[in-house]
């Protein structure tokens, strides 16, 4: 436990020097993308043919930690579902 | 008690590729996890595509249906979604900030409206996730609470999903292409909202569900909390959701994979222009232009494809009479067939003859249920069916041959007629038709017998 | 290593050198070497085989690539299928990539051949090479100090000659940072030129791929390779394609090159001298050399590390352990937890508008001084690295690790190209100066960091 605090006391040093420097710094729009070249959209149509999606499930699938025999990924029940 | 109810009801859109990726969206045609890629799997490096054009516009074409301003010339970010639970693949949802906001519905103001994508199907029983769901786009639209009953709760989906098959821009809705979220609050009690609703009669459950266990708190001096319940669709009861499965703070970031979408007035028009006619207008429409009776505009508006029919046929037919049929025989027909009638095989043409064939008395009203019985099981020309059917009416000489035929062969019935049962009469009238395949009118035949055994000279019986 | 990556190539494509022969002597190189420089996490079984079947293509007299034969290593948080993308962590030890990243695609379709995935600082989460859960690099440069980081196994690996041009990835100086550690080549390219496909997330709005090589036109013909627009992806640049190698020797005559006090102000002294001298060099060659103002330059540092935080938060609940690999928190170093714990806190409701939107707002100054200064110049020159690397297992503070990154984040908050090439020494270890461009100013700041190096 002692670590995990001590990293969280560290992971703050840089947020409090931030709010120190940024006090004295204008307020300006934010910056979230480089570039604007908004407004990208994919047109719809015929999706990927199945071959290519064959060779990636095989590989998604060995890569699970537990899957049952139709390919499906296996996670935890639900506790709500659970306790009824 | 004063009871509050609104929305957020999930749509799957139509489209063929997933929202960020190109998967194919028939999610329930194929084996686990098979429509699927690295995008849609959150694989570590996985980008996003650009987002589904047409998910944009059927956002854009939802949005116009329900009266809703659409949020032209605005910077629409897509937002990451985080929260932790076993469907989501990448550990948070895709969904953008409102596409269009302000419209309406059955009395209900629609809060606004946004793209989404879907998880994937998560069996929280056996604990099992499959991702060919994961990515499929959704709009989500969200009420606010103006319902005050189940049952105006019903009518709002009922309606709404009208509204969204006149788009054919939504998935049907069989098969979990609906889900709502809904919440309730009760006068002085905390909102509850409920999670995994997949249909119509599910929310009308759960509400019933809800209003009652709520009541009864009340009832013992309890107060109802604010909280998250989830539905049980095999029990009808609502179960309190562990808070380790409710995430509060989903910590919302535009996503930094993904430019916003900025929607320009030229998009909106061409879409509205493109657009069908909303339901209610067109039901207006119809009892305006053809004065037919609004419950029956009604129905026949209650289906797209059934109103395009309708206004087809009647360029050639009266309208009553055409809107009679459609109210009663077409609905039962069709009805006993288990089709819709996005589904018939024939063409407006073909059934506006056989309507004009009962207009003119060419064939009865009997016959013309026949015969479009037949029309839907084996599309073709009208004309045609009834000669195969042999429904042409009888002529008048076989008619009479015939009529002439049944009361030789049948003295004993005359003779009870004559005596004063009036049944006998029926008995001979359905003989003479069997006679003839149907082809006349009943009461034509009942006259004509009732004439003919009036009239000595022609009994059987001879000296 | 001897002779330029274009003379290599030639020398393959006359037949002088076999693609073959080209990748025994990398994987000797490597047998004999890394186990004590720890360049490399894993190797591809199949390089020989690769480079073999090139051969025989070559020999029949069919068309190759532009990176025909060539050794490339790529850094381990880049997707190559077959290869594990284990970002030197535990979390994805086992993650065996089920997808090629596009740049991949396209070294493949240019026949580079790929030796092995390279060493890192864990999730790219460090500046010096030593958080790798598979064991700290080492600067074969300068043995026993840091070869820097994130990128440090790429830039090891090109330094010892284990392959000839290897892929690293850059968000806050991970290209840069270990290119002037080991004296090496290094590019950031614009960002959005290079596609990010397969490229695993440290810092989605600030992550780029770039090369590094023995020499700039190593670094010149990969970039070209990598760059360009790519349907299957969003946040990218309307370009094409990029050419820098035909006006490489253009030379720095006639250029106007910016340098600022503000370098100096956050530098070294011994650095700043290495610095200075390079500049002379570029005066001797022609070069105008102006003096230009970044007067909040330094506040980028913070900012940054909020603006990392709170991505990389984003980019690893993803990996919850459910579909592949370990759940990230469970088996993590500490910087790595470190920053998703900061992220995790900035990123609350509550503090969105104190914490990470005030730090969009300070990149955005930081943005426009930077194009401000550019504007008046072809590019900027100074020090990559305030500070001279600390030698290996030297324990320093956080503050201190995170102050490496001063001269290097700005170019990742206002997205435009930064390279890095040898300067100089000081006490036996390299100083690599920073050559910065505009956006899409590749050709310039190539063009600057050629005239260095081939300058006396």
């Amino acid at each position: 436990m002692g670590r995990i605090e001590e990293i969280e006391r560290s992971a703050e040093e840089i947020v409090r020097a931030f709010v120190e420097a940024a006090s004295r710094l204008p307020e300006l729009e934010e910056t979230y993308y480089s570039h604007s070249l908004y407004n990208v959209v994919r047109p719809d149509g015929e999706p990927e043919p199945p071959e290519g999606r064959a060779e990636f499930r095989r590989r998604f699938i060995s890569n699970m930690p537990s899957s049952d025999e139709r390919g499906n990924l296996r996670v935890e029940v639900a506790r709500w579902a659970e306790e009824r | 008690m004063m009871v509050k109810i609104g929305f957020e009801v999930h749509l799957q859109l139509a489209t063929g590729r997933k929202m960020y990726c190109n998967c194919p969206t028939n999610y329930q045609d194929v084996p686990p996890n098979t429509n699927v890629c690295p995008i849609c799997t959150g694989m570590p490096g996985a980008k996003p595509l650009p987002p589904n054009e047409r998910a944009l516009d059927s956002a854009i074409e939802i949005a116009l249906m329900l009266g809703c301003r659409v949020h032209t010339d605005e910077t629409i970010y897509i937002q990451r979604k985080h929260y932790d639970y076993p469907d989501l693949p990448s550990g948070y949802q895709r969904t953008s900030l409102p596409v269009a906001s302000g419209g309406e519905l059955e009395g209900v103001r629609i809060r606004e409206l946004h793209l989404e994508e879907d998880p994937g199907q998560y069996d929280p029983v056996s604990g099992t996730v499959d991702y060919n769901r994961s990515g499929v786009p959704l709009v989500e639209i969200v009420t606010e609470p103006d319902m005050s009953s189940p049952e105006h709760a019903r009518r709002f989906l009922r309606s709404l999903i009208r509204v969204l098959e006149y788009t054919g821009k939504v998935r049907p809705e069989a098969g979990g292409a609906m889900r709502a979220d809904v919440n309730i609050s009760m006068e002085g009690g905390g909102r509850v909202e409920i999670k995994n609703i997949n249909s119509v009669k599910g929310a009308y459950r759960a509400l019933k569900y809800e209003i009652m266990r709520q009541g009864r708190m009340v009832g013992r001096g309890e107060s109802v909390a604010r909280e998250t319940r989830a539905y049980l669709e095999s029990q009808m009861v609502t179960v309190p959701m562990r808070a380790k499965e409710i995430e509060e703070d989903y910590r919302y970031i535009p996503d930094p994979d993904i430019f916003p979408i900025v929607i320009d007035s030229s998009r909106v028009e061409r879409i509205r222009s493109a657009m069908p006619e909303p339901p209610r207008a067109r039901e207006e429409r119809m009892v305006r232009e053809y004065g037919i009776p609004a419950d029956v505009a009604g129905v026949i508006a209650s289906e797209r494809e059934l109103a395009d029919l309708y206004e087809a046929v009647v360029r050639d037919v009266d309208p009553m009479l055409a809107a009679t049929w459609f109210r009663t025989k077409l609905k039962k027909v069709l009805n006993y067939m288990g089709l819709s009638a996005a589904e018939v095989g024939f063409s407006p043409g073909q059934l506006a003859g056989l309507l004009r064939m009962v207009q003119s008395g060419r064939i009865t009203p009997e016959q013309g249920e026949m015969v479009l019985r037949e029309l839907v099981s084996a599309p073709g020309d009208p004309e045609e069916i009834v000669q195969r059917l042999g429904l042409l009416p009888v002529s008048g000489e076989e008619l009479r041959a015939a009529v002439e035929r049944v009361i030789g062969e049948n003295s004993k019935a005359v003779e009870d007629y004559l005596a004063g049962k009036e049944e006998a009469l029926h008995f001979l009238t359905g003989k003479v038709l069997a006679a003839v395949r149907g082809r006349a009118d009943p009461r034509e035949v009942t006259e004509i017998l009732r004439k003919r055994i009036a009239q000595p000279s022609r009994t059987s019986s001879q000296p | 290593m001897g002779g330029g990556t274009l003379e290599k190539l030639d020398s393959i494509r006359r037949g002088e050198l076999s693609a073959a022969e080209n990748v025994r002597r990398s994987l000797e190189l490597i047998q004999r070497l890394d186990g004590k420089i720890r360049a490399f996490i894993e190797l591809n079984p199949n390089a020989l085989a690769e480079a073999e079947a090139l051969d025989r293509r070559m020999e029949r007299g069919e068309r190759v690539g532009r990176l025909a034969g060539l050794a490339i290593g790529i850094k381990s948080n880049i997707n190559v299928l077959g290869l594990r993308a284990t970002c030197a962590s535990r979390t994805l030890e086992s993650y065996v990539s089920t997808y090629d990243a596009e740049v991949i695609r396209r070294i493949r379709r240019e026949d580079g051949i790929i030796i092995g995935m390279t060493n890192m600082d864990e999730f790219a989460c460090g500046s010096s090479g030593e958080t790798s859960a598979f064991g700290p690099t080492d600067n074969p440069a300068a043995p026993g100090y840091i070869p820097g980081g994130s990128s440090s196994g790429s830039a090891a690996a090109v330094a010892a000659g284990f392959c000839d041009i290897a892929l690293g990835s850059d968000t806050g100086g991970s290209i840069r940072n270990p290119a002037s550690h080991c004296g090496v080549v290094g590019l950031k390219p614009t960002y959005g030129l290079v596609p990010r496909q397969g490229l695993i997330d440290l810092g989605m709005s600030l992550d780029q791929i770039g090369p590094l090589a023995g020499d700039v036109a190593g670094a010149a013909l990969m970039l070209e390779v990598i760059a360009g627009k790519h349907a299957g992806e969003c946040v990218m640049l309307d370009v094409d394609r990029v050419s820098c190698l035909d006006t490489l020797g253009d030379g720095v005559k006639g250029m106007r090159i910016g340098v600022s006090r503000k370098f100096a102000e956050l530098t070294d002294p011994a650095i700043v001298g290495v610095i200075d001298r390079a500049v002379e060099k570029l005066r001797d060659l022609g070069a105008e050399i102006v003096e230009v103002d970044l007067p909040n330059l330094e506040h980028g540092l913070p900012a940054y590390y909020l603006i990392v935080s709170v991505e990389f938060f984003s980019a690893t609940r993803k990996f919850d352990g459910r579909k592949y690999g370990r759940k990230i928190e469970d088996v993590c170093g500490e910087e790595v937890l470190r920053r998703i714990i900061r992220g995790r806190y900035i990123s609350q409701k509550e503090y969105r508008g104190k914490y990470y939107q005030r730090a969009l707002q300070v990149r955005t100054l930081i943005r426009r001084e930077l194009l401000a200064a550019l504007e008046k110049v072809d590019v900027l020159v100074g020090p990559t690295v305030p500070k001279l690397p600390h030698r290996l297992g030297e324990r320093i503070s956080v503050a201190e690790m995170y102050a490496y990154d001063y001269l290097t984040v700005p170019a990742n908050l206002a997205g435009i190209c930064a390279g890095v090439v040898r300067a100089g020494e000081v006490n036996g270890i390299p100083v690599g100066i920073q050559v910065q461009g505009k956006v899409l100013g590749e050709r310039e700041v190539l063009r600057t960091m050629r005239a260095l190096e081939a300058a006396p």
